[in-house]
C-alpha cells in the first residue's frame, strides 16, 4: 500500500516481528489516546477530566479498599480471560465464556446448596469448584462436538449459548421455584445462599481467595502452554492445521480439548465468583458481561496468559472506581464508555505491531506514481 | 375473549418484531459484503440514545429515527475501519463496540441527573391508517393497525430483498461477500463496499434502536435494549440471509418475547425465562442441521469470506 | 462442428515482442517473441517453469512486463490490468476459476460484464447464452448454481463469461488438467468452433497429444525462453519433446547399494481427488530397502493424491498399502510414523512447516512425542532447543534467527529443515514431493546428496518430481503417472528423457 503525500511517500508494510519499543510504545500511546478521548468527551459535556481521572486512580488503586475493590472484580475477568486465551491460540473462536460462566456458577451454587455443611468447608469448596469447571467444559462441549465433527461455526453457536445459559440461570431463580431459589422471597425472588463454610476465605478485607486460584491458573495454563506436549499441538494447530494433520496430530480431538478447558476455566470463575463474593446464585450480579469482556481483556493481552492479569486488573479498576464518580457528580457510567473507546483504540493500535510505515523521499515530481494497489 | 388475547400479542409481536427486523436487516446487508459486526447491541443503544433524544427535542419522529440512523452508522464506521482497513479480528473488534455503544448510551442517558431518563417523547407514533380499518376483524390489528415504521420496514424487506438479489450492485455486493478476489478481477472495490454496508447495518440498528425507545417504549432505560442487538444477530443466520425470510422470523422472535403473558391467559404456562432463550436456541438447532446437509449448507449459510479480511498481497 | 482443415488464418491477432519478466531476480520470461492469427489455436508448449503461464499473463494484463511490447490488432496497447486486458478484447481462463461458487452461471455472468443494466434482467441475458452454448458446444443451464456443476462444466461458463463480454482473443491455462479425457474432448471442438468464427485461442498445455490434436500452430518455451515455433502440420511428437525437455541431461554415477527386501508396497489403490473423482487408479508400486523410486509425471496427474493416500491422509477406495510387512491401508498418519514412514511434502510452507512459528518448533514436529524432547505429558524446551541446534549444524540449516517465525528463512533452508527433521527420525521410508522444486542450484546439489546417502544407509525412498532431471539422476527405478494410472515403469538405464516425455504426456511406448 503506498500513499503520495507532496514529495515523500508513505509505505506501509507488514513486518514478522515488532521491536521491543514499539511492542512497547503502541499499546502506551493507544491508553493515552482512549484518555484524551475520554477528556474531551467529559470537557464536552462540562465535566473535569483531571477531577475524573484522579477519582479514578484514588477509587481504583489508592488504599487497601480500593486495591482489594479492584482486585475482587479482576478475578472472574482473569478466569474468562484465560478462557479465551486458550482457544483463541488455536484460533478456535470460544465467545461463549459468558455462558459457561453463568452454567459454572449455576453447577457450584447447585452443588453447594446440595452439600450443605455435611461435608465440611475444603472438601465442600473443592466439589463445587469442580462442578463449576465441569459444567463450563460440559457446555462448551455442545458446541465443540459440532465444531469438531459437523464443522458447524463455533462462533455463532458459542455465541448463541450465552442466551440460553443466561435463559436456564434466569428461570431458575425468576421464573420457577427451583432448588436454588429461596422460598421465603416470593416477591423479590433471589438464589439461597450456601452454608458459610462453603464460601471461600478471605485474605484481606473481602479479598477472597479466588484471586489467588485464578493466579495459579494463569501459571498452570502458561506452563502447559509452553511447556506441555499439548500446548506444543495447541500451537502448531493454530499456525496450521495441515501441517498438524501431517506429523500425525488429532485435530479434531484438540479442538475439543481446547474448546472444554477454555469452558472449563470460565466455568470455574463462575463457581468462584459464587463462592467468593456472592454466596448464592444472583442473575443480576452474573450477567454484566464478564465473558465478553474477557474475550476483549485477552486480545489486549496479545493472548499472553499473564497479559491477561494487568489488563483485567486495569479494567476492574474502572469499574471499581464507578461509584466514587457519582458521588463527585460525575456520571460513573462514564466508565463503561471510557472501557469502550480503550478497547477500540488498543484493538486499533495492535495494526502498528504488524505493520511498519516507512517514510520515503521521491525522487520525481510529487503525486507522479500512481498510489493504487 | 382468548382469541382477541391471542390477536393482541400477535399484533404487538410484530411491533416488537420491528426493531429486531430493522437491525437484523442492517446486519444481513453487512454480513452480506463479507463482514461480520457483532456490535449490534451497541450500536442499537447508541444510535437510539441520540435518536431518542431527539424525539424529547420537539424534533419530528422521522427526524429522530434519521438521526438514529446516522448515528448507528457512525458507530458502525468505527467497526469498518477497524475491521476492513486495519483489518482487525472482527469478533474482538464487535464487542468492544458493544461495549463503546453501551457506555456511550449508559452516560448520555446520566448527564444532567438523568435527564433523559425522565424524558418523554414529544410525539407519538400514530397509526397510519383509520379506526374504521382498524377494527376490521384480524387484518385490522395485525396489518392494518401500526404506525409508519412498521409499513416502513416491510418496504425495507422487499427492497432489501430485490436490491440483494435482482439488481447488479447487490450482485457486486454479495460477490464481495462470497469471493473478494474475483469481485476484484472484474473491477469492484472490496473496501468501498464493505464500508458501505457495515454504515448500513449501523444505520438499521440506529433506526432499531430509536424505535424501541421513542416508539415502543416512549422512554430511555439502561440496558433497556435487553438483548436485542444479540437476537438481530441471531435472526440474520436463523433467516439463511435471506430478507423475507427475516421478516417471518423477526415476528416469530418478536412473539416469543411476549408470548409468555398471553399464553398464561389462556392457561398455559411457560415461562418468559424459557421463551427468551427460544430465538438463540432455534438458530442453534438451525445452524446445526444446516450444517449436516450440505445442500442446504450451500443456499443458506454464511457468505463465503464473512469475517475474513481481504487484502490483494494475500490473494 | 468442423473437423476438416480450417480456413486459412488471416490477420495478425496479437504480437508480443522482446517481452521479459522478472520475479525477485528470476527470469521467467527472457526476450520472449510471440504471435497470434485470428482464427488460430495456438498451442504454448512448456514442461513447468518454462514460462508459459507468465506470457500469458502478460498478455491478460496481470503482469507488466519489464521490457517489451504488446500489440493488438496492430496497434500498440499498454495493458495495466486485467479488466483493461478485457475491453480490448483479451481474456483469460485461469486455472483456478475466477467464478463465485454460490452464485448461477446468470450471475457469474452478469457480473463479469459490466455493460448489463443495474436490473438483472434474467431473459436477455438466457436468450444471449443459449444462443452463444449452442453455437459453440457450451451449454450450461443458466439458472445451476456453480457449485452444483461439474469442473468441464464450470470452465464452459469460464469460456461463456469471457465471450459474454466480447472477449475475441482467448487464452487457456492448461484447460485440460482438470478435465476429464471426455471432456478434453468436448473442449477441443468447442475451440476449433471459435476458431472457425475468426477467434484467436492460446491453449497453454505440456501435453504432446494435445498440441497436435487440436493445434494449428505451436510456440515451445523453455526456462522462460522461446525455443521454436512451426505449425503443427510440420511438427512431430518426437521433435516436440525433444525442443521442451532439451537439455542435455549428465547422468552422474552413483554408489549403488544391491536393492533389499520391498518395505513399502501399494498395490492395486484407486483413490478419489478432491473434486470426487478417480484421482488414481489401480497404481502398483513397490519400493525396496536402498532403492529410490521416482515418480515422474507432470502436474496434476495424481501425484498429489499418491503422496496422501501413502501417508494416510487420504483414504483409498480401493487396494492395499503395506509397509515393512504390516498392512497399513487403514492405519493413522500418527502410526504411520511410529512404523518408520518419513514424508517431505510438496508444500513446504504450510504443510511441511508451521510457517509462524521458530525454527526450533518445527525441527520437533515428530520428535516431540518421545524422551529426551518430552517426557510423559511434559515437554523439554532445552531439549528442543538443543536438538534444533543439533540439527542446525548437522544439516547445514542457515539463517535462524532464534524465535523468527520460520517462513523468514530462505527455501533451501526450509527444505534442509525438513529433511532434517524427517531424516533424523531414521525412516524405513522415506516419501519426496518435489523435493528440489524453486531452490537454487546449490541447494539442490545439496537435497540430492542428502537423498542418495539416506538411500544408500537403507531407506526405502518413493520420490515424486515432475523434474526429468531429478528423476533421471537419482532414481532406481522410474515410474510414471499419467491420469492417475501408472503409464509406464522403467529400469534406470532404460529410461531417457526423450522416451520419459512421451509417457508422460500420455502415448504409449512400445518398448516400456
Amino acid at each position: 500500500m503506498n500513499l503520495s503525500l507532496g514529495s515523500r511517500r508513505l509505505t506501509v508494510e507488514s513486518r514478522p516481528v515488532a521491536s521491543r519499543t514499539v511492542r512497547f510504545l503502541a499499546p502506551t500511546f493507544s491508553v493515552a489516546l482512549a484518555f484524551v478521548i475520554g477528556a474531551l468527551i467529559l470537557l464536552a459535556t462540562g465535566q473535569d477530566p483531571v477531577l475524573a481521572y484522579t477519582e479514578m486512580i484514588r477509587k481504583g488503586f489508592l488504599g487497601r479498599l480500593a486495591i482489594t475493590g479492584t482486585l475482587i472484580i479482576a478475578t472472574p475477568l482473569i478466569f474468562t480471560g484465560l478462557a479465551a486465551v486458550v482457544a483463541f491460540r488455536m484460533k478456535v473462536w470460544n465467545i461463549g465464556a459468558e455462558g459457561q460462566f453463568i452454567l459454572g456458577a449455576v453447577a457450584s451454587s447447585g452443588v453447594g446448596l446440595w452439600v450443605g455443611d455435611q461435608v465440611g468447608g475444603p472438601a465442600g469448596i473443592v466439589l463445587m469448584l469442580v462442578a463449576g469447571a465441569l459444567a463450563g467444559a460440559l457446555f462448551a462441549a455442545l458446541a465443540a462436538l459440532p465444531r469438531a465433527y459437523l464443522n458447524t461455526d463455533e462462533v455463532i453457536s458459542t455465541l448463541m449459548l450465552n442466551f440460553v445459559a443466561l435463559g436456564i440461570m434466569n428461570y431458575l431463580i425468576f421464573s420457577s421455584f427451583s432448588f436454588w431459589r429461596d422460598p421465603g422471597r416470593a416477591t423479590f425472588p433471589v438464589g439461597k445462599f450456601v452454608e458459610d463454610v462453603l464460601l471461600l476465605p478471605r485474605m484481606v478485607g473481602r479479598l477472597h481467595v479466588g484471586l489467588i486460584i485464578a493466579l495459579a491458573f494463569t501459571v498452570i495454563i502458561w506452563w502447559a502452554l509452553r511447556y506441555t506436549k499439548w500446548g506444543f499441538e495447541v500451537m502448531v494447530t493454530g499456525d496450521s492445521p495441515r501441517a498438524a494433520l501431517y506429523s500425525g496430530m488429532r485435530v479434531d480431538r484438540k479442538i475439543l480439548s481446547v474448546l472444554m478447558v477454555s469452558g472449563a476455566l470460565a466455568g470455574l470463575g463462575g463457581g468462584i465468583e459464587v463462592g467468593g463474593v456472592l454466596g448464592n446464585l444472583d442473575p443480576r450480579a452474573l450477567s454484566l458481561g464478564v465473558g465478553f469482556t474477557g474475550i476483549v481483556v485477552a486480545a489486549l493481552a496479545r493472548l499472553s496468559p499473564f497479559g491477561v492479569i494487568p489488563v483485567a486488573i486495569l479494567v476492574a479498576s474502572f469499574s471499581n472506581a464507578a461509584p466514587g464518580l457519582q458521588v463527585l457528580g460525575i456520571p460513573s457510567e462514564i466508565v463503561i464508555l471510557l472501557e469502550g473507546i480503550l478497547f477500540l483504540c488498543i484493538v486499533a493500535g495492535e495494526w502498528f505491531l504488524r505493520n511498519a510505515i516507512r517514510v520515503e523521499r521521491m525522487a520525481g515530481p510529487a503525486g507522479a506514481e500512481a498510489p493504487a494497489s | 375473549m382468548n382469541e382477541s388475547v391471542l390477536l393482541l400479542s400477535l399484533a404487538s409481536a410484530v411491533v416488537i418484531g420491528t426493531p429486531i427486523l430493522l437491525a437484523g436487516l442492517g446486519e444481513m446487508m453487512t454480513e452480506h459484503s463479507g463482514v461480520m459486526n457483532l456490535g449490534i447491541e451497541g450500536m442499537l443503544l447508541g444510535g437510539g440514545v441520540v435518536g431518542f433524544w431527539m424525539s424529547t427535542q420537539q424534533a419530528s419522529l422521522p427526524l429522530a429515527m434519521a438521526v438514529g440512523a446516522v448515528v448507528g452508522a457512525l458507530f458502525a464506521l468505527i467497526h469498518a475501519y477497524l475491521a476492513v482497513t486495519l483489518r482487525v479480528n472482527q469478533i474482538v473488534s464487535g464487542l468492544a463496540l458493544v461495549v463503546t455503544g453501551t457506555g456511550f448510551a449508559s452516560f448520555v442517558g446520566s448527564l444532567n441527573d438523568s435527564a433523559l431518563i425522565y424524558s418523554r417523547p414529544v410525539s407519538k407514533f400514530e397509526p397510519v391508517f383509520g379506526e374504521a380499518m382498524r377494527d376490521l376483524p384480524l387484518v385490522g390489528p395485525l396489518v392494518l393497525g401500526h404506525d409508519w415504521v412498521v409499513y416502513m420496514s416491510w418496504v425495507l424487506v422487499a427492497v432489501a430483498a430485490f436490491w440483494l438479489f435482482r439488481t447488479r450492485a447487490g450482485l457486486a455486493v454479495r460477490a464481495v461477500g462470497e469471493d473478494p478476489a474475483t469481485a476484484d478481477t472484474v473491477g469492484i472495490s472490496v473496501g468501498l463496499t464493505r464500508y458501505v454496508y457495515t454504515m448500513i447495518g449501523g444505520a438499521g440498528a440506529g433506526m432499531g434502536g430509536t424505535y424501541l425507545m421513542a416508539g415502543i417504549f416512549s422512554t430511555y432505560q439502561h440496558g433497556i435494549s435487553a438483548g436485542l442487538g444479540w437476537i438481530a444477530f441471531a435472526l440474520v443466520i436463523f433467516a439463511g440471509w435471506r430478507p423475507w425470510r427475516a421478516l417471518v422470523a423477526a415476528y416469530v422472535f418478536g412473539a416469543l418475547r411476549n408470548l409468555g403473558f398471553s399464553l398464561q391467559i389462556v392457561g398455559v404456562d411457560i415461562p418468559p425465562d424459557v421463551l427468551n432463550v427460544f430465538p438463540f436456541f432455534l438458530t442453534i438447532v438451525a445452524l446445526m442441521i444446516i450444517s449436516a446437509r450440505p445442500a442446504a449448507a450451500r443456499r443458506f449459510s454464511a457468505p463465503s469470506a464473512l469475517s475474513v479480511p481481504y487484502s490483494r498481497e494475500t490473494r | 462442428m468442423a473437423e476438416s482443415v480450417p480456413e486459412v488464418p488471416s490477420g495478425e491477432a496479437a504480437r508480443l515482442t522482446g517481452i521479459t519478466k522478472h520475479f525477485f531476480g528470476v527470469a521467467a520470461n527472457e526476450d520472449v517473441d510471440f504471435d497470434l492469427r485470428w482464427g488460430e489455436i495456438h498451442a504454448l508448449l512448456g514442461e513447468n517453469g518454462a514460462g508459459k503461464s507468465t506470457l500469458c499473463s502478460v498478455l491478460a494484463g496481470l503482469y507488466h512486463p519489464d521490457s517489451g511490447e504488446i500489440h493488438l490488432d496492430g496497434e500498440p496497447v499498454d495493458l495495466s490490468s486485467p479488466h483493461q486486458a478485457l475491453d480490448h478484447g483479451v481474456g483469460m481462463v485461469y486455472q483456478h476459476f475466477r467464478l463465485v461458487d454460490r452464485f448461477t452461471v446468470a450471475e457469474n455472468l452478469t457480473l463479469g460484464h459490466p455493460e448489463t443494466g443495474f436490473f438483472t434482467s434474467r431473459r436477455s441475458l438466457e436468450r444471449q447464452v443459449g444462443e452463444l452454448g449452442r453455437r459453440y458446444g457450451l451449454e450450461v443451464s443458466p439458472q445451476a448454481a456453480v457449485w452444483q456443476l461439474s469442473v468441464g462444466e464450470q470452465q464452459r461458463v469460464e469460456i461463456l463469461k469471457l465471450l459474454y463480454r466480447g472477449v475475441r482473443i482467448l487464452i487457456l491455462d492448461e484447460p485440460t488438467a482438470v478435465l476429464t479425457p471426455q471432456e478434453s474432448q468436448n473442449l477441443f471442438h468447442t475451440l476449433r468452433a471459435l476458431a472457425d468464427d475468426g477467434q484467436a485461442i492460446i491453449f497453454v498445455t505440456h501435453k504432446l497429444d494435445e498440441v497436435m490434436a487440436v493445434a494449428d500452430r505451436v510456440t515451445v518455451l523453455r526456462d522462460g525462453r522461446k525455443v521454436g515455433a512451426m505449425p503443427t502440420s510440420e511438427a512431430d511428437p518426437a521433435t516436440l519433446a525433444r525442443m521442451m525437455v532439451g537439455r542435455d541431461l549428465s547422468v552422474p554415477e552413483r554408489p549403488r547399494t544391491a536393492p533389499g527386501e520391498p518395505v513399502l508396497s501399494i498395490k492395486g489403490v484407486t483413490a478419489e481427488g478432491d473434486r470426487g473423482l478417480e484421482a488414481i487408479r489401480d497404481v502398483e508400486i513397490e519400493v525396496r530397502a536402498s532403492q529410490i523410486v521416482g515418480v515422474a509425471g507432470v502436474a496434476g496427474n495424481g501425484q498429489r493424491e499418491l503422496a496422501e493416500v501413502v501417508t494416510g491422509l487420504r483414504r483409498p477406495k480401493r487396494g492395499q498399502i503395506i509397509m515393512g510387512g504390516v498392512d497399513i491401508t487403514r492405519s493413522s498418519t500418527l502410526d504411520r510414523i511410529k512404523l518408520g514412514l518419513g514424508f517431505v511434502p510438496e508444500d513446504r510452507m504450510r504443510t511441511g512447516m508451521a510457517g509462524g512459528l521458530p525454527l526450533a518448533a518445527n525441527l520437533a514436529l515428530k520428535a516431540y512425542r518421545q524422551p529426551p524432547l518430552s517426557r510423559g505429558p511434559v515437554l523439554s524446551k532445552q531439549a528442543v532447543e538443543y536438538r534444533a541446534r543439533t540439527l542446525e549444524k548437522q544439516f547445514d540449516i542457515r539463517g535462524v534467527r532464534g524465535a523468527l517465525p520460520t517462513s523468514l528463512l530462505s527455501g533451501g533452508n526450509i527444505q534442509r529443515a525438513i529433511l532434517a527433521r524427517e531424516l533424523s527420525a531414521q525412516p524405513r521410508v522415506l516419501v519426496a514431493a518435489a523435493p528440489t522444486r524453486g531452490l537454487d542450484v546449490a541447494a539442490i546439489q545439496a537435497i540430492r546428496q542428502l537423498l542418495i546417502e539416506e538411500a544408500e544407509a537403507g531407506t526405502a525412498i518413493l520420490m515424486i518430481s515432475e523434474d526429468l532431471e531429478e528423476i533421471l539422476d537419482l532414481s532406481d527405478e522410474v515410474i510414471v503417472l499419467y491420469e492417475g494410472q501408472v503409464m509406464g515403469r522403467l529400469p534406470r538405464d532404460r529410461a531417457d528423457p526423450d522416451l520419459l516425455g512421451m509417457l508422460m504426456a500420455g502415448r504409449t511406448v512400445d518398448a516400456a
